[in-house]
């Protein structure tokens, strides 16, 4: 009787040893979500057509008015500018990508950006079947690590919008 | 039959076998009885889906597509001149044949992507606004209808088209 009153003192002390629920977490390091929209705009350009990440099978899945859309209602480029939630949905899918080194590469103010497989693929130092979409330093890179090290450079973005549309696309009305 | 031819042959056959391919080729349907294969059959289907280079396969082709009349219609849009200029500024113009099918084989045109495409009619031109990035769904992209398919919805535009049943002009 003993015996068994110690087994069930121990499992009993075993079963409240666990930390508690929200210890079991580690804080992360989101980058800022004000100044996305900025960066979402850049990457549905440069990367978001309906042939790259504008399909619902990718990793890195990118709504937006050049590709993929989010509400059933819409078409591409039909409305011809983002909407908030497809920016919400962007957000998520990049953050989500590689959360623990996200949070590293921003808890590090941005210092290390390659870091990120997605930086590494964009500069094409990593295989991407997209080849090189932009170099490192140039309007697109600085849009992206901009944003990593706190907030978005919007000058920047707009200029690797701009890069990246075909010439002469009309603007949105 | 020696060791190594033994591997070759093993290598080619499953170089040969893609599931994910064969379904969607599966998926197309049978050819319409009452078009003869080549030029004119299959008109809005993903061309490159076949025309690939594969073995066994028809030639390959590097761009191509079809282009109808109106966005509620699928009639054929006959004698437009489809103008690409790709990455490095080379430019292709292909007329659409009768069933508004135009393509390009290597020789004729190996473009580096991204591309842009303008459609010329006789009466103007449709821009499309956006790139053909070229990085691959099923089939190597250069194929319109590997994204313009219909119906139209939040992940495609519809079939290629030179006018809005509106009259307007289609993004």
């Amino acid at each position: 009787m003993l015996r068994t009153l110690v087994i069930l003192v121990a499992v009993a002390l075993a079963a409240c040893s666990a930390p508690p629920f929200d210890s079991r977490y580690v804080p992360q390091s989101l980058p800022d979500q004000a100044s996305f929209p900025d960066v979402a705009e850049l990457l549905v350009v440069r990367c978001g057509s309906l042939d790259c990440h504008g399909k619902v099978g990718r990793n890195l899945r990118l709504y937006g008015s050049a590709g993929l859309r989010l509400s059933p209602a819409d078409r591409p480029v039909g409305p011809c500018h983002d909407t908030a939630a497809e920016d919400d949905q962007d957000y998520e899918s990049v953050v989500g990508l590689e959360p623990e080194v996200m949070s590293a590469v921003v808890s590090g103010g941005g210092a290390h950006p390659e870091q990120l497989t997605m930086v590494r693929k964009a500069r094409g130092t990593e295989a991407h079947k997209g080849g090189q979409i932009w170099s490192q330093g140039d309007a697109s890179d600085r849009c992206v690590t901009t944003w990593l090290a706190g907030k978005a450079d919007a000058k920047s973005c707009q200029a690797g919008v701009q890069a990246g549309l075909p010439t002469a696309t009309p603007s949105c009305p | 039959m020696s060791r190594t031819s033994t591997l070759l042959c093993l290598a080619l056959v499953l170089a040969a076998c893609d599931p994910v391919v064969d379904d969607a080729v599966a998926a197309l349907g049978p050819e319409d009885p009452n078009v003869r294969r080549g030029p004119l059959h299959r008109p809005g289907q993903p061309c490159l889906l076949c025309h690939d280079g594969s073995l066994g396969n028809p030639q390959r082709f590097t761009v191509a597509g079809t282009v109808f009349q109106k966005s509620g219609n699928r009639v054929a849009a006959d004698g437009v001149v489809v103008q690409f200029t790709d990455a490095n500024a080379q430019r292709a113009n292909i007329t659409t044949n009768a069933a508004g099918n135009f393509y390009a084989t290597p020789s004729q045109y190996d473009p580096t992507f991204p591309l842009q495409v303008i459609l010329n009619t006789s009466g103007g031109f449709v821009r499309m606004q956006t790139q053909i990035a070229g990085n691959g769904t099923t089939e190597p992209n250069g194929a319109c209808a590997s994204c313009h398919f219909d119906p139209a919805g939040a992940d495609s535009p519809g079939h290629v088209c030179v006018t809005l049943d509106d009259g307007g002009t289609p993004p």
